[in-house]
C-alpha cells in the first residue's frame, strides 16, 4: 500500500505547482472539449430534431444508425479516418495527420452521435399530446421545434455533456490520427497513455487526477441538473 | 479511390486466409469481451436489483455513484489499476501485471457501471404495480428480485450490450494493464492504437479495423436482434 500512496504523494506537487506541461494539456484538452462540443451540438441538435419530430421515409433506419454509431468503437473511427486523410488517399492532400485541427475532427465526429441520439432520445420521451395540440393549433414546423427543443432542454443538456464527457476521455481516435505528439496535440487522457509508456507515473497519476476531476464536475453537473429538473433520469422504457 | 480500394481488397484476403496475427488479436477480443461481460453481470446484477428494488439508506447516493461511474475515464480505470498490480504495489504478488488477466480485471470495473447502473434504472421503469403486490403476496427477497428481473429483462438485456461494447472497442484501460504485447494481450482494438501505419505494404491494419467493425456488428447485432424479440424497447429520458 505504501507504493501506492508513494506514488500519489509523488504525484500532488505537479498538479499543485502548476507544471508548465500539466498547463499546456490542460488548455488543450479544453479547448478540444470546447471546440468539439460546440461544433457537434450545432450540426447536431438539428439533425436530433429532424429526427425526433420529423415524420419522413428512412425516419427509422437514420434513428437506428444514430443509435448504433454511438457503439462504434473510436479506434475504429480513428482508423478509417487515418485511411482517408493518408498521402496517397482522397484527403491526403489536407495534410490533417498529426495535426491539432485533425484532433478537432475526429473528436467532433465522436461526439456527433450523442448530440444526435440524445437529442431525439429526449425529443421522443415528451409527452405526446404536447406536439401534436401546437401542430393543430397552427403551429409551423420552426415554432413546432423551438417548443419541442425547449420542453426537452434538460435532455437536450445531458446529451451535449455526454459529448463533451468523450471529447474528455476518449483516446484511441487521436492518438491514432494525432500521433500523440508530446507538448502539441496531446489531451489529458492521452497524455497519460503516453506518460504510462515511459514509465513516468507520477505524471500520470497528476494527469489522471485532472481528468477525473473534470469528469467529477461534470457529472456532478448532470446530476444536479436532473434532480433540479424534478428526477429526470435515463430509463428504459417498454414502447406502449 | 484506388488507394482505398486497393487496401480493402488486399485486407480482405488477409481474413479469408486467416492470418494467425489477425486470429490471435480476434481471440483476445472475444474473450475479454466474454470474461469481463460475464464477470461484470455476476457482480453488477445483484447490486443493480438491490438498487432498483431496496428501500435502505443511501440508496440514492449509491445510484448516483452508479451514474457517474458510467463516465469513468478508461485510462484513469488503467493507471491506478497498474500501480495497484506493479510488482511493488499491494497485489503485486499476485504476478498479473501485463497479461490478459489484468486486462479481464480493468474492463470487469468499467463494465460494471453499465450492468449496475442500466440494471437498477431498468427495474425502476417497471410498472409499480407488480413488484409491490409480489410484495403483498408475501415474496422474499430474492423471488422479489428475481421477479423485477425477468420483468425488466430487456432493459438488462440493453445493459449487457451496452458493457459488451464498451469492452470491444474500449483501449485505454486495457493497453495500460496489458502492455499491448503482440499476441498475448493485444485485442483489436488495441492493435489499431499500437501500430497504426497504413501503407500499401501493410494491409494488416486495415484488415484488423474491417475485423473489429464485423465484431461489433456481428456481436451487438445479434444481442439487438435477440432483445427486440423479447419485446419492443427504446431508450428513453422520461421526466416523471
Amino acid at each position: 500500500m505504501r507504493v501506492v500512496v508513494n506514488e500519489f504523494r509523488a504525484a500532488i506537487p505537479l498538479i499543485w505547482h502548476g507544471d508548465p506541461y500539466l498547463l499546456q494539456i490542460i488548455g488543450f484538452t479544453l479547448q478540444v472539449a470546447a471546440i468539439a462540443t460546440s461544433i457537434a451540438t450545432v450540426i447536431g441538435v438539428p439533425i436530433g430534431l429532424a429526427l425526433g419530430l420529423g415524420r419522413f421515409r428512412g425516419r427509422t433506419v437514420l434513428r437506428i444508425l444514430a443509435n448504433a454509431s454511438l457503439g462504434l468503437p473510436p479506434a475504429l473511427v480513428g482508423a478509417a479516418l487515418y485511411l482517408l486523410f493518408s498521402v496517397p488517399a482522397p484527403l491526403g492532400s489536407l495534410e490533417l495527420l498529426s495535426t491539432r485541427k485533425v484532433v478537432f475532427i475526429a473528436q467532433t465526429i465522436l461526439a456527433l452521435p450523442f448530440t444526435v441520439a440524445l437529442t431525439a432520445a429526449a425529443i421522443e420521451g415528451l409527452p405526446e399530446g404536447l406536439l401534436v395540440q401546437a401542430r393543430a393549433l397552427g403551429a409551423g414546423r420552426l415554432e413546432v421545434a423551438v417548443l419541442a427543443a425547449r420542453e426537452a432542454r434538460v435532455g437536450m443538456i445531458v446529451a451535449i455533456i455526454a459529448a463533451l464527457g468523450t471529447s474528455l476521455s476518449e483516446v484511441a481516435a487521436i492518438a491514432i490520427l494525432g500521433g500523440n505528439i508530446y507538448g502539441y496535440n496531446q489531451t489529458l487522457a492521452s497524455a497519460t497513455l503516453f506518460e504510462v509508456n515511459r514509465g513516468a507515473f507520477p505524471g500520470a497519476l497528476a494527469i489522471a487526477i485532472v481528468l477525473m476531476a473534470m469528469i467529477v464536475v461534470l457529472m456532478g453537473s448532470v446530476a444536479l441538473l436532473q434532480h433540479r429538473s424534478g428526477g429526470l433520469r435515463l430509463r428504459f422504457r417498454t414502447a406502449t | 479511390v484506388s488507394y482505398l480500394w486497393h487496401q480493402l481488397s488486399s485486407a480482405v484476403t488477409l481474413i479469408v486466409h486467416g492470418d494467425p496475427e489477425l486470429k490471435s488479436l480476434l481471440s483476445v477480443t472475444l474473450r475479454l469481451a466474454a470474461v469481463s461481460t460475464t464477470a461484470a453481470v455476476i457482480i453488477g446484477l445483484p447490486i443493480g436489483a438491490a438498487l432498483g428494488l431496496g428501500r435502505f439508506r443511501g440508496r440514492r447516493a449509491l445510484q448516483l455513484l452508479a451514474n457517474v461511474s458510467l463516465a469513468l475515464p478508461p485510462v484513469v480505470v488503467g493507471v491506478v489499476l497498474l500501480i495497484f498490480i506493479l510488482p511493488q504495489g499491494p497485489f503485486g504478488s499476485l504476478r498479473i501485471e501485463f497479461t490478459i488477466k489484468a486486462m479481464y480485471i480493468a474492463q470487469t470495473i468499467l463494465a460494471l457501471p453499465y450492468i449496475v447502473a442500466l440494471t437498477a434504472a431498468a427495474i425502476q421503469g417497471q410498472a409499480v404495480g407488480v413488484t409491490d403486490q409480489a410484495r403483498a403476496l408475501g415474496a422474499t427477497r430474492i423471488q422479489l428480485a428475481a421477479l423485477a428481473l425477468r420483468e425488466a429483462k430487456i432493459g438488462v438485456l440493453a445493459a449487457i450490450i451496452a458493457a459488451v461494447g464498451a469492452t470491444v472497442s474500449e483501449v485505454g484501460a486495457v493497453v495500460i494493464v496489458g502492455g499491448n504485447i503482440q499476441g498475448q494481450t493485444e485485442s483489436l482494438a488495441s492493435a489499431l492504437l499500437a501500430e497504426f501505419t497504413f501503407s500499401p505494404n501493410n494491409p494488416e491494419e486495415t484488415a484488423t479495423a474491417l475485423l473489429l467493425l464485423a465484431v461489433v456488428v456481428v456481436l451487438l447485432g445479434t444481442l439487438t436482434v435477440l432483445q427486440q424479440r423479447t419485446g419492443q424497447l427504446r431508450l428513453r429520458f422520461r421526466g416523471t
